[in-house]
């Protein structure tokens, strides 16, 4: 090809790109320059902007609240990644056998998925109420496990727990259905050859399944970290007192009247957290 | 050239009609209120479609913000310069975007002028002064705070009204019984402004405060730490985990012996109509429901002052607002609106959606005897002499924000901050030491105040 044809064919691509940069050079990277500029200043309600250089970083990272807001987030992911891939994957396993009323199951299972986040977490809420709840009803007075009425919920020895939770319940569906559409192109072909090779069911799972299904579990664990460092919704609705990152930010720069300069240098610091971290798992963990 | 005649006729006539109909709707008041109920949206979209007819120039939009999200909701809208023209919102948050220079006071001076400043509760008025002797906003409605508290139960264990800590305390003790689902007393353990306002009636009553005359915060003080220790006591008696007002449900359904609340309770209590819709609707998110128990009311009693060190009623004033705005069309709208809100026809129709709940913030409504015959009939039940008695309550209202008619404005960036409701969950849901938590409730303030 000829110079002038490259050239042009050069020139033609940068064209097409154009639109897709101008926009993500819009509402991406622009909004990202702009939290790092107001991150070094304190900035009024009225637009008036301080220059405080790192005051805002300082501040944070002699924050104790913010660090044992990085260890509750740190357990909460662990949690619901390592459950909804679990759950996830045995829903899957089982899901990709033959049974009657298969397609009904198929479907059903994705309902906690679908349903609004307020209503379920309404629904929680009523069943763990202290005083009405049929959790408590149940464990006191119809099982008498229990002699006292526990705010599962609103206990912060086991509000965590119950939140875990909740997200598991709430979003194994997701990694479900991704891996279901996986499993459900493996050829049989392969644990034939395995079941002929003297294999069990447990290692026709350990050596055709798993090696085949690595992308995508690495897939669900990896969009699994990035929504759930940043979720927000679910832990603020069911127990505003389970301070993950999110909520920790929430509380420090959005209650009352909004610090902007703050709530900037936490992001930015988030960002970068998060950003490490797909890099770790990424190029370390899974050696993309 | 002819041939572009028609058009251009067409244009011009087409550019005149949409100049003609943005001059007739040339002011816009956008109108954030905290009453997120449907039936109050509906009574003030009603006021405000009634203040368009008068002035046919004019649109309200009125937009209903919750009180917990007002402070946010402003921040993002002064940022993306769709500021409301008016809000209404309770002194602490007025206080705080008064500091924030977002508050237009020339438009409240020229309201208070042309209404009379004797014609408002002194004291409801100077509560939202800035330090210089502006009006951060203009006093509406307020309300009340004590103990409401089972009469009947009282009485039947032979034990003395709530009003002094004493009696409080022996009353939740003897009054819980978990082991029957039945729970002594009901004070504030989330970290949410009911928190704040239980504990600033015990803290005042125990000669506690956040500032001195002289300005210097002095919340870290002995008085302070007892009042932390005696809540932590009465929050023991408390439905088990943390609590907030919407726990005042299990008072209706009769498995709650005391607890603090607003004269908003007044209707709730009062009427079977308006307790069951609150048994059923957005109120009422947590809970499953209960019947309706006919005699609540006979049973219930109010102390409205606690005593301890010295005798304390609390209550809070909500206040309109105006804020800046480079349209004078919408600023001279603004004002008017607010003059048609004081006006004695349209403030009883808003006072009448929360008898009791809200007061009148202006000389001689109390005594209008079209104040006194509210629709639902709740005056009446309770009678004039202790409707009176609560609405004199406002001369004397004390709050963290005022010290001797001073006012303190950090103190309302302290409340937007939820610091006292943090160090109160730390210490009754987390158990942390009162003074650890109450020296860092007072560094956290000090970064407030040094901001």
């Amino acid at each position: 090809m000829s110079s002038v044809l490259i050239k042009n064919e050069a020139r033609l691509g940068l064209k097409l790109v154009a639109p897709a940069v101008g926009i993500i050079g819009l509402l991406v990277i622009y909004p990202i320059l702009f939290n790092v500029y107001l991150s070094f200043f304190d900035v009024q309600l009225n637009g008036t902007k301080i220059f405080v250089g790192f005051d805002n970083y300082s501040e944070l990272l002699g924050n104790p609240r913010y660090y044992n807001s990085i260890g509750i987030s740190v357990v909460y992911l662990l949690g619901t990644v390592t459950g909804t891939t679990v759950l996830g994957l045995a829903a899957a396993i089982l899901m990709n056998q033959e049974f009657h009323f298969r397609n009904l199951a198929r479907g059903l299972i994705l309902l906690p998925y679908f349903a609004p986040v307020i209503s379920v977490v309404f629904g929680w809420q009523f069943i763990f109420d202290p005083v009405n709840g049929i959790y408590n009803h149940v464990m006191v007075d119809v099982l008498h496990l229990s002699d006292t009425r526990e705010n599962m919920i609103g206990d912060p020895d086991s509000a965590l727990f119950v939140v875990i939770l909740f997200d598991i319940w709430k979003h194994f569906p997701i990694a479900y259905l991704l891996l279901l559409a996986k499993l459900q192109s493996v050829p049989k072909d392969l644990y034939e050859a395995a079941a002929i090779d003297g294999q069990n069911a447990w290692g026709r799972f350990w050596h055709v399944t798993l090696p085949e299904l690595k992308f995508v579990i690495a897939t669900v664990v990896l969009l699994r970290i990035i929504w759930n460092l940043n979720r927000f919704e679910d832990v603020f609705l069911l127990a505003p007192n389970v301070e993950t990152l999110p909520i920790f930010t929430y509380y420090q720069a959005f209650s009352g009247v909004v610090d902007q300069g703050g709530a900037a240098a936490i992001s930015v610091i988030q960002l970068l957290v998060l950003v490490g971290l797909i890099w770790l798992y990424v190029r370390k963990v899974l050696k993309w | 050239m002819n041939k572009l005649n028609p058009l251009i006729v067409t244009s011009t006539v087409l550019a005149n009609g949409l100049l003609f109909s943005s001059m007739s709707q040339a002011a816009t008041v956008e109108f954030w209120t905290a009453q997120t109920q449907t039936d109050r949206l509906q009574t003030i979209e009603l006021l405000a479609d009634t203040f368009e007819a008068l002035n046919d120039n004019v649109t309200v939009k009125v937009v209903a913000v919750d009180e917990n999200e007002m402070a946010t909701q402003m921040a993002a809208a002064v940022a993306a310069g769709t500021t409301p023209e008016l809000i209404e919102v309770n002194s602490e948050l007025i206080m705080a975007f008064g500091e924030e220079g977002v508050v237009d006071t020339s438009s409240h001076q020229a309201v208070v002028k042309d209404i009379g400043q004797t014609r408002f509760h002194t004291g409801a008025l100077n509560s939202l002064k800035s330090p210089s002797g502006e009006y951060y906003g203009l006093p509406y409605h307020g309300w009340i705070q004590g103990i409401w508290y089972r009469k009947d139960w009282f009485a039947e264990k032979g034990l003395a009204a709530p009003n002094t800590w004493e009696n409080i305390a022996k009353a939740a003790e003897v009054l819980t019984d978990k082991a029957n689902n039945q729970y002594g007393i009901l004070v504030g353990t989330k970290q949410d402004s009911y928190t704040e306002q239980v504990f600033t009636q015990l803290a005042l009553s125990n000669n506690a405060s956040e500032f001195d005359e002289q300005g210097n915060l002095v919340f870290n003080s002995p008085a302070t730490l007892e009042t932390i220790e005696y809540y932590n006591e009465l929050a023991q008696y408390n439905p088990p985990g943390p609590q907030n007002w919407r726990a005042r449900d299990y008072y209706l359904q009769g498995k709650m012996a005391m607890f603090f609340y607003s004269t908003y309770i007044m209707d709730d209590l009062s009427l079977a109509e308006v307790a069951k819709s609150s048994l059923t609707s957005e109120n009422f998110k947590e809970l499953s429901g209960g019947t309706f128990d006919p005699n609540l009311v006979k049973n219930t009693g109010f102390e409205p002052i606690i005593t301890n060190k010295s005798a304390a009623s609390y209550g809070t004033v909500s206040g309109l607002v105006a804020l800046k705005n480079q349209n004078a069309e919408d600023q001279k709208a603004t004002q008017d609106f607010i003059k048609f809100m004081y006006d004695p026809a349209s403030y009883i129709i808003f006072l009448h959606m929360a008898p009791g709940g809200m007061n009148p913030m202006l000389k001689g409504i109390a005594e209008d005897p079209s104040y006194r015959t509210d629709p639902t009939g709740v005056f009446n039940l309770y009678g004039a002499d202790q409707m009176k008695q609560i609405v004199s309550g406002f001369d004397t209202i004390r709050s963290f924000s005022v010290v001797d008619g001073k006012t303190y404005p950090a103190s309302g960036e302290i409340f937007a901050k939820s610091v006292i409701p943090r160090m109160i969950y730390d210490v009754t849901i987390e158990g942390k030491d009162p003074q650890e938590a109450l020296d860092e409730a007072e560094a956290e303030m000090k970064a407030i105040i040094a901001k």
